[in-house]
């Protein structure tokens, strides 16, 4: 099958989401510039720690970084299937343990959680203990940075936060991009 | 003797950062996304999401399914180019995991990869340097 031949007869699969449709479909914001930043993941820290520490110190509470590849002596992931009780479209599996493993590539963003406190989330693909090369939602607080630095390539988001709404569409709390409030 | 450009000087611009909501396709959403903050060209610099289902090309032009939902988007790089007429061009590569957590990669095709909850983007701007490059 080609992709041509597909696409004639084949209509891509939409979920119907449980809340009211957003007429909103693409939330941007942007800066005049972002700031890069070269972050050595510290040894030893949990993968949340070892990003989170660093960019407080400089000041950067909203972020995409790309974590190049590095050992870990432990990474748990999740993976998205249908909602079990209907209540959302998907939900995050129980945290799988894929222990000892390399991180082969991962993106990560940061932004700020509802509670107000820093939010990483991060996707990667790994080679798990057992050599399977897996995907998913890594549990950043469960992740532990192996015993050399992992190298991060840090673009900060200036100008703009990212925070963690409740989505009605959804029904899940998601990050978005909002304009600082410069009136507190 | 080329027909093409091998190297092209410039800098990095704006930054810009989008939510990408459900159903849409990623790839026009990508190249709706620098519409609407006018890049003509640019990286995209970080991404992470999920998808209902992923179409992927494979080396002889088949589409590679990847049956959701979600197939979880574990690592994205790509390019947006304007052609003659200002059209937004996104190219994107990467890497999904199925709910199993099975890995696949290719180039994603367009219309083939609808949003399942949300999908992140950071785009930085290419501004090519206005002078022609030494041919």
């Amino acid at each position: 099958m080609t992709p041509d031949s597909i696409m004639k007869r084949k209509q891509p699969r939409f979920l119907r989401q449980p809340g009211p449709f957003n007429p909103v479909r693409i939330k941007t914001e942007s800066s005049s510039y972002g700031r890069h930043i070269w972050l050595f993941l510290k040894p030893g820290e949990t993968l949340f720690d070892a990003i989170v520490n660093p960019l407080t110190e400089f000041n950067v509470r909203a972020a995409s970084m790309t974590i190049l590849g590095g050992n870990f002596e432990n990474l748990d992931y999740c993976v998205a299937p249908p909602d079990p009780e209907g209540r959302t479209v998907i939900a995050y599996s129980k945290p799988r343990h894929a222990g000892h493993s390399y991180m082969i590539f991962g993106n990560a963003t940061l932004g700020t959680s509802i509670e107000n406190t820093p939010l990483v989330h991060c996707h990667a693909a790994i080679r798990t203990k057992n050599g399977d090369v897996m995907g998913g939602h890594i549990v950043t607080e469960q992740a532990i940075v192996g015993s050399k630095p992992i190298s991060v390539l840090v673009t900060s988001l200036e100008g703009f936060e990212l925070r963690q709404a409740y989505d009605e569409e959804t029904g899940i709390s998601l990050l978005q991009p909002v304009e600082i409030d410069h009136h507190d | 003797m080329t027909d093409f450009k091998l190297v092209e000087s410039g800098k990095m611009g704006r930054v810009a950062y989008a939510r990408i909501a459900p159903n849409e396709d990623m790839v026009l959403g990508i190249e709706k996304l620098c519409l609407a903050q006018g890049f003509s060209n640019a990286f995209v610099r970080g991404a992470l999401g999920s998808l209902v289902d992923a179409g992927l090309e494979a080396s002889d032009g088949s589409v590679i399914e990847i049956k959701g939902p979600a197939v979880e988007i574990v690592s994205l790089a790509g390019e947006v180019r304007s052609d003659e007429n200002g059209t937004p061009c996104a190219s994107l590569s990467g890497v999904v995991a199925d709910p199993e957590g099975k890995v696949y990669g290719g180039p994603f095709l367009l219309g083939l990869n609808p949003i399942c909850v949300t999908f992140e983007v950071t785009l930085e701007e290419w501004l090519p340097d206005t002078n022609e490059t030494p041919s």
